[in-house]
Order: C-alpha cells, then sequence, then structure tokens
C-alpha cells in the first residue's frame, strides 16, 4: 500500500532567472489555526501556557517565541507557525490544555501555502497585486494582515524590511506564484516610490 | 473611490478590500411580535429598502482584514463616510438626530426602549 505522503503545493516550481526578487516556497511550517476570546481569562492562560508568550492582541501584530510565530487574523483569531515536525504535538498541547474554554485549535498545516519574497523591490511587487501602500511607515516587520492580492485572499507577513511571505489558500498557490513571477519579471520595476528602491 | 476604515481592526483601505452589506439598522417584526405578523410587515422588512439622496446607515464586512461586520453612515451625494461603528452599536447622536425615514424611527425606538 501507499502511503501518503506530503508534497508542497509549489514542489515542481522554481523561480526563472528573469525576475528581480528572490522568491521561493517556504514549505517546511506548520500551521496551528486557533480561535477564542481574549476576554475569557482560562483561554489567554492556556495559550500562554502552551505557546510561552501572550497572544498578540493588537491588531495586525505578530509575537515570536522561539521557533514559533503567533500571527493576528482577527480580534479571535491566531495563526499559529512552527516547524512542520512540531505542529501536530503542539496543537494536542493546546487542546488539552484549552480543555473545555470555548476555543479550538486545529492543524491546518497543509491548508495555505506560503511564498517568501526577497529583495529591494519585494514591497513593490506585492503591491502591485493589492491596494495597500506597503511604503507607508505602518509596515514594520512583524507586521501581518489579511488582505485583497491579485483578486484572491492572502495573507501578508512583514518578516523583514525586505523580507515578506504570503500565504495564499494551497488550491491558489500556482495562480499566486504565476502573478508573482509576471509582477517580478525584469524590466518591469515600477521605482516610484521612495521605499521601493 | 471609497476608503474605509475598520472600526474593530482599524484597518483602512479601499472598498474592493472591503464588502457592503446593504441596509443597517432594519427591524425584523417577527423577532418581536412573531404571532401577530402581518404580510406587508413581512414583505417591508424583507425587500422594502430605503433609497436617499444624503445620509445613508450601511452594514459593511471587513472582508479581507479581520474579518468582522460593522456599521457605517455614508452621504450618498458626496460619497463621504460620516461615522463608523460597531454592529451592536448605534450611530453617533448627530447622525441620529439627523436621520429621516425608517431610521429615525428605529433610532427613537432604540432610544425609548433604553430609557
Amino acid at each position: 500500500m501507499l502511503e501518503a505522503r506530503f508534497e508542497s503545493a509549489l514542489a515542481q516550481r522554481s523561480a526563472p532567472e528573469n525576475i528581480y526578487i528572490d522568491m521561493r516556497e517556504i514549505s517546511e511550517r506548520g500551521m496551528i489555526d486557533l480561535r477564542g476570546q481574549t476576554s475569557d481569562r482560562k483561554f489567554t492562560a492556556a495559550a500562554r501556557a502552551v505557546l510561552g508568550t501572550d497572544l498578540p492582541k493588537e491588531p495586525r501584530t505578530s509575537a515570536t517565541w522561539g521557533d514559533a510565530k503567533i500571527l493576528w487574523l482577527s480580534p479571535d483569531q491566531w495563526l499559529i507557525t512552527c516547524p512542520r515536525g512540531k505542529a501536530q504535538d503542539l496543537t494536542n498541547a493546546l487542546v488539552k490544555e484549552l480543555g473545555d474554554t470555548h476555543s479550538l485549535a486545529i492543524n491546518v498545516s497543509d491548508m495555505r501555502a506560503i511564498i517568501r519574497l526577497e529583495g529591494e523591490f519585494a514591497r513593490e511587487v506585492v503591491m502591485k497585486g493589492s491596494t495597500l501602500d506597503l511604503t507607508d511607515g505602518d509596515y514594520t516587520p512583524g507586521t501581518v494582515r489579511r488582505m485583497r492580492f491579485a483578486e484572491i485572499a492572502a495573507l501578508l507577513h512583514i518578516v523583514e524590511e525586505k523580507t515578506i511571505d504570503i500565504y495564499v489558500f494551497r488550491s491558489y498557490a500556482h495562480y499566486a506564484w504565476d502573478f508573482l513571477v509576471k509582477a517580478a519579471r525584469k524590466g518591469s520595476e515600477v521605482r516610484l516610490f521612495p521605499n521601493s528602491g | 473611490m471609497l476608503v474605509v476604515t475598520c472600526p474593530v481592526c482599524g484597518a483602512k483601505g479601499d472598498e474592493t478590500d472591503f464588502h457592503y452589506g446593504g441596509q443597517a439598522h432594519i427591524r425584523r417584526p417577527a423577532t418581536h411580535d412573531p404571532v401577530n405578523i402581518s404580510d406587508e410587515e413581512q414583505r417591508d422588512y424583507l425587500f422594502i429598502r430605503n433609497n436617499p439622496k444624503g445620509l445613508h446607515f450601511e452594514r459593511w464586512r471587513c472582508d479581507r482584514g479581520c474579518g468582522k461586520w460593522f456599521h457605517a453612515a455614508r452621504d450618498t451625494q458626496s460619497l463621504e463616510f460620516k461615522a463608523f461603528y460597531g454592529i451592536i452599536e448605534l450611530p453617533p447622536e448627530e447622525l441620529q438626530k439627523e436621520a429621516k425615514g425608517p431610521w429615525a424611527d428605529y433610532f427613537k425606538k432604540r432610544a425609548k426602549a433604553k430609557a
């Protein structure tokens, strides 16, 4: 019998030569969806006990603890990313600690694909597909927000000044990848924005 | 292009990042008196909407942001947003006073219920 084996959404793709940013898929991260009310002390205490840090409560922020990252998605929803191998153990620990509080923790590691963009023009390339102004001072490293990107739902994570992760649903991974490859084609630099180089 | 600000998460963006959810503050008659509801009342509740020139109260969703619903007051003539407020809240007092048509009655009823 064949065993189920994980293959990342973009395993067959590699970035072409003729683009002006660095692009690659991050397939080694596991993801956990966590929902609950921050007004419920039992919930926040349980999350803290397992994750080692408080859940970020400020909109569009993230927190890091060791090799895990907690991304704010909405006032009652967070996405926890950690090494893929640890995701199930961490989910189990969360479920156990949360007990019967009104909450949800579920392993969604295979739900989304992560595309990492690096380079001087990473922000500019993302801006070609969205209405956000990423040259605005609000988008500092650590910022997380969902957005409409190239007409699809995506999650934006500013990892560092010139490093951006885009999370899209797995079934959209090829589309998002192709869009980015086209948007980042050499010679199509806009260079209109002061921060984009 | 409308520029919307979500009162829940503070995200500011253009209207394509949000989703319009129709007229706000509609009273569902069956919630208040399920036995004596008339066909006319139910018809008005389901289908009849206000289409004013001027102040309009409406629902929006932070579609590509935090995903939450909220309210907005907008001028349909100048397209200017007058206020954004929570989904279980009423608009600021001065806008309640400006409200016309079904909204005026609705706000008065809510104020009475509160008092």
